[in-house]
């Protein structure tokens, strides 16, 4: 048996797993996510976290800032590996903090949680360059498929990693998606983790991305009132200012890797949701170890991935 | 707990065959040539690892036969690895042990000396050490025997790697020798110092100050001086600059007017020396060359020399002369140093580089005793203050660590009207880790500041840090409480600060009761038995049935110390069993899983017997 409390010390330390252990882990928070609904309903208070693209130490500045897990109950909304030099590190430490504190950690399915998308932004060469092999990778892309689509705060904020689909209008829609697969090139499941809200439109639009699609005021507005919700919470856009607030305080975008890629030069934040569901985002600089690999000179096999 | 994971892979080329080296103890002689023979592998691992066990080889060969066979052979079989050679210097340097004791410490000179002459320096270097950890073991005939010449061997070798290998060996041996061969190895020195090659010329530079400390005093004068001065005017500044530490060794062992004699014109020339690197080892060493020259002339002119310093052109000298300012004090008198220093250090607070400001802001406390009360409060303090409002942290945070040098001279009071809101500025910083620097700086200024000003001046500000909205601020104010307690003792305590950290429990914000929580467990040890029972307890009970899981366990996990607390007074221990067990037993039956199992941690914490 796996001892997890050991394992988080470690890894908060920024020593890796073993392949082993990691294989054992994966094994039972797979367990635990298959229980868990579609649609997660949590209670406020709660910390919302966007991306975080593998920057470990922006992560651990996350913790600094916003308090320790379990004493502070956080929500990911997705996107903990690729592009940053520590995919590994972070997902092993936010996947060890699932298990052990179920209640106080939840974890959305982004994009990147993908093995397509794994295999050319990072994660995949980040995982052969530290364990030699592609075990690894293998166990946490099978974990990516469990990991949940949505999480309810308080029956009124609505909390997604990219936006609304075309396909979905009732939150029960939502319900009776199955999940657990590699996460499909259209359809409500591709929509819900790569759409971007888009402040000029009114409706829907094709999107640039490829995938998802653009969604406007009409349908923010039509999705919050049929559902009898208040908010919109989702992350997948960069924001230079760690946040975005859009239609009329009726979504945020919450952004939280700061100098994104190590050279982006942006802020992050994470929000806090009180028990009264009042919004307050606290913004961040890069942690200053973030800021000395952002200084090295050139450029090593692994940070090529941020074209 | 262990877990099986694969091995990892072999590196090199070739697989090659598996030495098992168990057997090499008990001097199986199949054991034996096993490692021979891995020595001479393709592979660089086994040869590593067959030379890690060269002293088990040695041991079951015994002495003799290592000394006949395996030296010889380690000294033939000198392999290109440099990983290899590396390893095998170091071994060497230890390996006397294994020839029969000092008495044959000079066998290991052969394959010693071979390995000085190797191309890469750190092989070099690494077999030097070695050569001089044998000579301290070595007797005077033998070094006179076998070591003498290979140092003459290693000084006229024809490639510059032996050369200046040589150059390191000359001080151990010289304390071992006879007079004749003293003067023979300063005349071979000394035409280290004259080779044409600078490499081999800033070995005998950097090299001298350790021969320098060995010989006679006479000596220093007629050979150490002339090679010196001839050193410290070499075309190359790689040179030049080595020559400043063997000029502090020199100086230690002069008189001050031998020292005015014979290395005034050389001081003054290195102080002005065209290259900048040259300019800030003579910087950087100021105070140690200072020292030994106690004549006043001298040291009106190196006072001059150090000011020019500070004006010079290039930051890494005037940083490094900052780092010497409390030693230029004893150059001239209280009047004089603070009528000349005035103006370069006002003009060094300004300095362009924020590395010298910060150099300059953790120096410059030391000169507040020279300059005095009234010095300091007319011209240091200006300067105090303006660091501390620098735009570069490093420089805010050099001062405020050092504000009790200062309070020791001025005084709290002109301390507190001019730092104190400075201070606070810092305290409210954007950048969270200045305002965390700030807080652990607080027991110390409080400490030194004493109780009425803290009541008066920063106490608002440690309470406000308690609801800062980032985590770390607040976890470090709880901390900053509890020193703050030891500081100021529990009556104190009692009375100002505990009653606001409990007046939070009832705030509506969840993340200011949670504080309260970590507050309240944090101070616990720090406070008496009764606090707890009185004030602390009756708060808590509010807490348990808190509507949010977080804080409810937080209050099982802040119930272990506090009985801890309880149980050393006679009058409190039974709250133990009235008032802690029943509420960790309620907390136990909730419905969230780690309230659960919080409130279970803590009983059986209570019911441990080292509890």
């Amino acid at each position: 048996m796996v001892d997890l409390d050991n394992c988080i010390e470690r890894l908060y330390n920024g020593t890796l797993l073993s392949e082993g252990e990691i294989s054992q882990i994966c094994i039972l928070v797979q367990e635990l996510l298959a229980e868990e609904p579609n649609v997660v309903h949590i209670s406020a208070p709660v910390t919302v976290i966007g991306d975080v693209h593998g920057q470990f130490f922006d992560l651990l500045e996350i913790f600094q800032i916003g308090g320790k897990c379990p004493d502070t109950n956080y929500l990911f909304l997705g996107d903990y590996v690729d592009r940053g030099q520590h995919s590994v590190e972070t997902i092993s430490l936010l996947i060890c903090l699932k298990l052990r504190y179920p209640q106080r950690m939840q974890l959305l399915r982004g994009n990147h949680e993908s093995r397509n998308i794994t295999k050319t932004y990072g994660f995949y060469a980040e995982c052969m360059h530290k364990y030699g092999n592609a075990g690894v990778w293998r166990d946490f892309t099978n974990v990516f498929d469990f990991l949940t689509l949505s999480v309810m705060i308080n029956d009124s904020i609505f909390c997604v990693h990219g936006g609304l689909s075309p396909s979905i209008l009732l939150v029960d829609q939502l319900k009776v998606l199955d999940r657990f697969d590699e996460i499909p090139h259209e359809g409500a499941l591709a929509d819900l983790l790569w759409s971007d809200p888009d402040a000029d439109i009114k409706t829907f639009n094709r999107s640039q991305r490829g995938a998802g699609f653009t969604f406007g005021s009409d349908v923010v507005e039509r999705f919050l009132h049929v559902n009898g919700l208040s908010h919109i919470l989702r992350a997948h856009q960069l924001c230079m200012e760690g946040y975005l607030v859009l239609f009329n305080d009726r979504l945020s975008t919450v952004w939280s890797a700061p100098n994104y890629c190590y050279r982006c030069g942006n802020v992050a934040s994470l929000l806090n949701v009180d028990p009264y569901l009042q919004r307050d985002f606290i913004t961040f600089d890069a942690a200053p170890d973030s800021t000395a690999i952002a200084n090295q000179p050139t450029p090593t096999p692994d940070n090529m991935y941020f074209l | 707990m262990s877990i099986d994971s694969a091995p990892p892979a072999a590196p090199g080329p070739s697989p090659g065959p598996h030495y098992d080296f168990q057997d090499a103890q008990s001097g199986d002689l199949g054991a034996l040539a096993a490692i021979a023979d891995a020595m001479k592998s393709d592979n660089l691992t086994d040869r590593l690892e067959s030379l890690k066990r060269l002293g088990i080889l040695a041991l079951a060969m015994g002495e003799e036969r290592t000394r006949d066979e395996l030296i010889p052979f380690l000294d033939e079989s000198i392999d290109d690895e440099d990983e290899l050679l590396l390893a095998l210097a170091e071994l060497l340097g230890d390996f006397v042990q294994y020839v029969g004791g000092p008495k044959y410490a000079y066998v290991l000179l052969r394959p010693l000396e071979n390995l000085a002459a190797a191309e890469e320096t750190v092989v070099r270097e690494k077999a030097t050490e070695s050569i001089n950890k044998l000579v301290e073991v070595m007797d005077q005939l033998h070094v006179e025997e076998y070591l003498i010449p290979c140092i003459a061997r290693l000084s006229s070798g024809e490639w510059f790697t032996s050369r200046s290998s040589a150059a390191g060996l000359y001080a151990s041996a010289y304390g071992k020798v006879t007079d004749a061969i003293q003067s023979k190895l300063r005349a071979g020195y000394e035409a280290l110092c004259k080779d044409d090659m600078p490499m081999i010329r800033r070995a005998a530079a950097s090299n001298l100050e350790s021969l320098v400390k060995k010989i006679e005093k006479d000596h220093v004068i007629s050979f150490a001086i002339p090679n010196f001065r001839l050193l410290a005017d070499d075309d190359q500044d790689s040179v030049r600059l080595l020559t400043v530490e063997p000029l502090v060794a020199i100086t230690k062992r002069l008189t001050t007017d031998e020292c005015k004699q014979y290395l005034g014109e050389s001081v003054q020339k290195l102080c002005v020396d065209k290259s900048w690197r040259v300019r800030y080892m003579v910087a950087d060493h100021f105070i140690a060359i200072a020292t030994n020259i106690k004549d006043q002339e001298l040291q009106e002119e190196l006072l001059s020399v150090a000011i020019s310093l500070m004006h010079d052109s290039e930051a890494e000298v005037r940083g490094a002369i900052c780092t010497q300012l409390d030693g230029l004090a004893d150059l001239a008198t209280p009047e004089a140093i603070v009528a000349r220093l005035q103006a370069p250090l006002q003009e060094l607070v300004d300095d362009p580089s924020q590395h010298v400001r910060a150099t300059l802001a953790k120096h410059i406390g030391s000169l507040c005793s020279v300059f005095g009360k009234e010095g300091t409060l007319e011209h240091l303090l200006p300067l105090l203050l303006r660091l501390l409002k620098d735009s570069f942290p490093d420089v805010r945070l050099n001062i405020i660590s050092k504000l009790d040098v200062v309070d020791s001279v001025v005084g709290i009071d002109s301390l507190s009207q001019s730092l104190l809101p400075a201070i606070v500025e810092l305290a409210e910083d954007k950048q969270w880790r200045v305002r965390l620097a700030i807080i652990e700086y607080v027991p110390l200024i409080a400490s030194q500041l004493g109780v009425q000003f803290f009541d008066e001046q920063l106490s608002n500000l440690c309470m406000s840090w308690l609801g800062d909205p980032v985590y770390s601020i607040r976890e470090a104010a709880t901390a900053n409480l509890k020193k703050l307690t030891e500081v100021f003792g529990v009556d104190w305590a009692r009375a100002t600060i505990i009653p606001k950290i409990l007046a939070m429990a009832t705030h509506p914000n969840y993340l200011y009761r949670m504080t309260t929580i970590f507050a309240i467990t944090t101070i616990a040890p720090s406070v008496t038995p009764d606090i707890v029972r009185d004030l602390i307890l009756p708060s808590l009970e509010g807490l348990v049935n808190d509507q949010i899981p977080n804080i409810r366990f937080n209050v099982a996990k802040s119930l272990e110390p506090l009985t801890a607390v309880l149980r050393k007074s006679p009058e409190t221990t039974s709250l133990e069993s009235s008032i802690i067990r029943p509420t960790l037993a309620r907390l136990e039956e909730d419905p969230d899983p780690d309230v659960r199992y919080f409130a279970h941690r803590s009983l059986m914490a209570i019911d441990s017997p080292a509890a």
